[in-house]
């Protein structure tokens, strides 16, 4: 332990006194909701400072609880305030009727390109974007079945690694395209992420 | 490896599960603990909920309230994977593991607790929710200082002698788990029992309660 990670684990200290002091002014529970998210983030600088690989593994379960308890507290909030669906179009500019087939088919295949996990956020970039432009009254049982058989996909890799590790390109092949489809079903979710119709 | 530091404080190591190099494991006394979140976890399953009844003060009527089956089927399936978190959380024989399960077991009773749509209940769920929120702060902090200062996650290797935990990586783990786990004693504690479903409300209970023990064994031991 050197005084790098010393200086670190100061400064991310720092950060999160500032960021409790924060929440202990705020009075807006929306208000709230939001500094929370930022003080969940020092939870996860707090694993970075560690700085190994472990780490890197460590932080993936770390973002995927942020995440669900925030969305969880945000369903919570959206009931207790009795909060619908807007009624009126949320934002509207130009490149939004005239772009999003073209930038999400570009993103999309470029996520494609890359494979695995950053790619498979690209291209889920690329389909929020298609979702939040043209409405979303799609049927999501379609993107949960994608999702689900990528997932079953990816086991069947690892299945491979540790069974036939001589077909170890076809097994990272394989993972790779499962979790692109896997993370890119999951995080175009978030692009309808107002309610909507539940189909 | 796989045999726990001498003077164990839950006893010796009755059986081992090894998942590569996550080693789970059941002392007397964690097996104990899991013996109770199995019990309360086969109650909600088998239990059906109760109907309240109001007795209005300093009269004779009473009436009884109306409960919708499908708020109950979500917070019974909440019950029940809150009990299996727990489950988890108490063989856990890896500290990060332990505070997965741990934050598990919050989101789990964030659901029991704002399964039941009353003003006063879900206002209860939001706060009690913000707490667990900010507690993964100190629990995966802790966590985090473990693996920092020692090189291991580990419960084999960090119970025994040879591995000294610093002080605030303990205290922040103490202080994780009752955010996480133990807040709706403290937060939402009088509003969930305004909700029905009195068998499913229990598993909150049981649940802090396993997580709370577990947690003193493992910050005494390391």
């Amino acid at each position: 332990m050197d005084t790098v990670y010393t200086a670190g684990l100061g400064i991310a200290f720092l950060s999160v006194i500032v960021a409790f002091y924060a929440i202990l002014r705020e009075k807006d529970d929306l208000h709230r909701i939001l500094l929370t998210d930022l003080a969940e983030i020092l939870a996860l600088v707090l694993i970075a400072l560690v700085a190994t690989d472990l780490a890197e593994a460590l932080i993936l379960p770390g973002l995927v609880v942020g995440i669900s308890e925030l969305m969880a507290i945000s369903e919570v909030y959206l009931v207790k305030e009795s909060l619908s669906r807007p009624r009126y179009a949320p934002l509207s500019i130009e490149i939004m009727d005239s772009a999003p087939a073209i930038l999400s088919l570009a993103l999309v295949l470029y996520g494609i390109v890359l494979s695995g996990f950053s790619g498979g956020a690209l291209a889920a970039v690329g389909a929020i974007f298609y979702f939040m432009c043209r409405g979303h009254d799609e049927r999501f049982a379609v993107v949960e079945a994608v999702s689900g058989y990528a997932w079953a996909l990816w086991i069947f890799a690892f299945f491979i690694f540790m069974v036939l590790p001589e077909y170890w390109l076809f097994g990272v092949m394989t993972a790779g395209g499962a979790i692109l489809l896997k993370v890119c079903g999951k995080m175009s979710l978030i692009g309808t992420m107002r309610g909507g119709h539940d189909e | 490896m796989n045999s726990l530091a001498v003077p164990a404080i839950g006893g010796a190591e009755l059986h081992v599960i090894e998942f590569g190099d996550i080693v789970n494991y059941f002392s007397p006394y964690t097996a104990m603990l899991f013996a109770f979140a199995v019990l309360f976890t086969a109650i909600a399953i088998v239990s059906r909920p109760e109907r309240q009844v109001d007795i209005v003060f300093g009269g004779d009527a009473y009436y009884t309230k109306d409960i919708w089956p499908e708020q109950l089927k979500f917070q019974r399936f909440m019950a029940i994977a809150c009990g299996l978190a727990t489950l988890g959380a108490v063989v856990s024989g890896d500290v990060f593991n332990f505070t997965l399960f741990t934050s598990m077991v919050g989101i789990t009773n964030i659901g029991i607790v704002a399964a039941y749509t009353n003003r006063h209940v879900l206002n209860a769920a939001f706060q009690y929710g913000i707490v667990a929120m900010i507690a993964t702060v100190p629990l995966f902090g802790g966590a985090a200082i473990i693996l920092a200062t020692t090189g291991t996650l580990s419960m084999w290797e960090l119970f025994g002698s040879a591995i000294a935990v610093p002080l605030i990586a303990k205290a922040f783990l103490v202080l994780g788990v009752m955010g996480e786990g133990m807040a709706p004693f403290y937060v939402a504690k009088a509003e969930i029992t305004r909700a029905p479903g009195a068998p499913y409300v229990l598993i909150i209970h049981v649940s802090s309660l396993l997580l709370f023990l577990r947690v003193v064994e493992i910050v005494l031991s390391m």
